[in-house]
């Protein structure tokens, strides 16, 4: 059974820790609640991510805001305290958008839809494997992560409570 | 689904606790507007209502404002704040206990609708600066307010929200369209009553009627598109979603006409967000207590 505390992960946040942890990402509209775990280490980690890239010659406040630095700097993170980077299992949700877009990603502002790009994309130049995701749509999601059991779970008005994954396979 | 019988006058006479804004905030909106008030006339105002006036001090000697020593005279404390800070926190002071119960019907939990109101708020405030076409603290008001329909039509939701998603999903439509197809008018109308009720000035009655249309209001007023736009990046942001999450239209029109480009959006989303969540902090300790 899963013992430890749930952090909070807000905006722009990332967390990580060896061993037991929780971690809770809540009211995902278009951002992305993405969670990576090492099962050799138990080194696990966990990034709210709100834009898809930094924005040229504007200084960075907060790394984990941004897909493009933040995935990184989170297996960063993770890789200090032990992790191996192609051992890494993620598990993300959000990118959700506004009614009527989605057909394509034409629109700049298709936010969503362009995080999940983001994220997929530096998930995939590290090297990690993708378990599970659940993303775009229209509804906001609560992705909360147990790691004491492996769980990772997505909650939306529309379908409930559901298990994305087990990150413990 | 067959259409609900109730009106929106029913709504309006048959729901219990609808919201009020205290007398004293709305005298000081009237008059943060008019250009005879003075920091004397606007201390008069406040001090009417000794909560209000309370917290005025409090916001003047947060550590935000950063003075040296403490203010204990609302006179001096509205001159330190200026007319329009004080406007809008005299709005947020009285609309926050009703805006932070939970609305079942939205499936909008304690402070839900307070987050979402508020976001919206800040949101349209930053639109306001970025278009330089409506003034910021209008914008906040207006963004502020933009749902008090929801108050209302809430009751009348209940145990309906899962099956109104359900028919919006069905049917390709958003979720103000399912509800007007359902129970004859969306949440935007109930506010305009209400709004017109609490006799707020027209360009405010407009925002909260077309917020979610801003293509269709008469003569396409910029506070329109400012609070249409603001409520899409709280919305996108996540700040206070309910069961109808982002399930709402966007409109192109409300960019071009303040004269904004998509590109421009992500950068407002992150100043939006900075923003929101410094005056999160000032506005927390203020209705704290």
């Amino acid at each position: 059974m899963p013992t430890a505390t749930a952090v909070m992960v807000g905006m722009g946040d990332i967390h990580v820790a060896k061993g037991d942890a929780a971690y809770n990402c809540l009211g995902l509209g278009s951002c992305i609640g993405l969670v990576l775990f090492d099962p050799t280490t138990q080194v696990s980690g966990m990034i709210h991510v709100m834009l898809p890239e930094t924005f040229p010659g504007r200084p960075v406040d907060k790394v984990g805001k941004y897909a493009d630095v933040g995935v990184p700097e989170l297996v960063r993170q993770m890789t200090a305290i032990g992790a191996v980077s192609s051992r890494l299992l993620a598990a993300y949700a959000g990118g959700a958008q506004v009614f009527k877009f989605g057909a394509g990603v034409e629109s700049k502002l298709d936010v969503g839809a362009r995080n999940t790009i983001a994220v997929t994309e530096q998930i995939k130049k590290l090297g990690c494997k993708v378990l599970a995701t659940d993303t775009g749509g229209n509804c906001g999601r609560t992705v909360s992560v147990t790691i004491g059991d492996g769980n990772v779970r997505v909650r939306t008005v529309n379908n409930g409570d559901k298990l994305l994954c087990n990150l413990r396979g | 689904m067959s259409q609900s019988t109730i009106t929106i006058e029913d709504i309006v006479k048959k729901t219990a606790d609808l919201p009020t804004i205290p007398a004293a905030a709305v005298r000081v909106m009237q008059a943060a507007e008019s250009s005879t008030s003075t920091a004397a006339s606007v201390a008069q105002i406040l001090s009417a209502d000794q909560s209000l006036s309370a917290r005025v001090l409090r916001l003047a000697n947060s550590a935000f404002y950063g003075l040296s020593r403490k203010v204990n005279d609302l006179q001096e404390a509205v001159v330190i704040l200026g007319m329009r800070n004080i406007k809008n926190l005299a709005l947020v002071a009285g609309t926050y206990p009703w805006m932070s119960r939970p609305l079942p019907g939205y499936c909008l939990g304690p402070r839900a609708m307070w987050t979402h109101a508020f976001g919206t708020a800040v949101g349209a405030q930053q639109v306001a600066r970025v278009s330089g076409k409506v003034k910021d603290d209008v914008a906040f008001t207006a963004g502020l307010l933009h749902d008090i329909g929801k108050v209302a039509v809430s009751v009348w939701l209940e145990n309906k929200v899962v099956a109104i998603l359900n028919y919006a999903n069905r049917e390709g439509i958003s979720f103000d369209e399912a509800e007007r197809k359902i129970l004859g008018y969306d949440h935007t109308q109930v506010g305009e009553h209400l709004a017109k009720a609490w006799n707020l000035p027209e360009d405010l009655v407009a925002a909260v009627r077309w917020h979610h249309s801003p293509d269709e209001a008469p003569d396409n007023p910029p506070l329109v598109d400012c609070v249409h736009l603001g409520n899409y990046l709280t919305m996108t942001m996540g700040f206070g979603l309910g069961g109808d999450g982002l399930l709402y239209r966007f409109s192109e029109g409300s960019l071009d006409r303040l004269g904004m480009k998509a590109v421009d959006l992500d950068q407002t989303t992150d100043t939006f967000v900075e923003s929101y969540e410094q005056y999160e902090k000032l506005f927390e300790e203020l209705v704290a207590a």
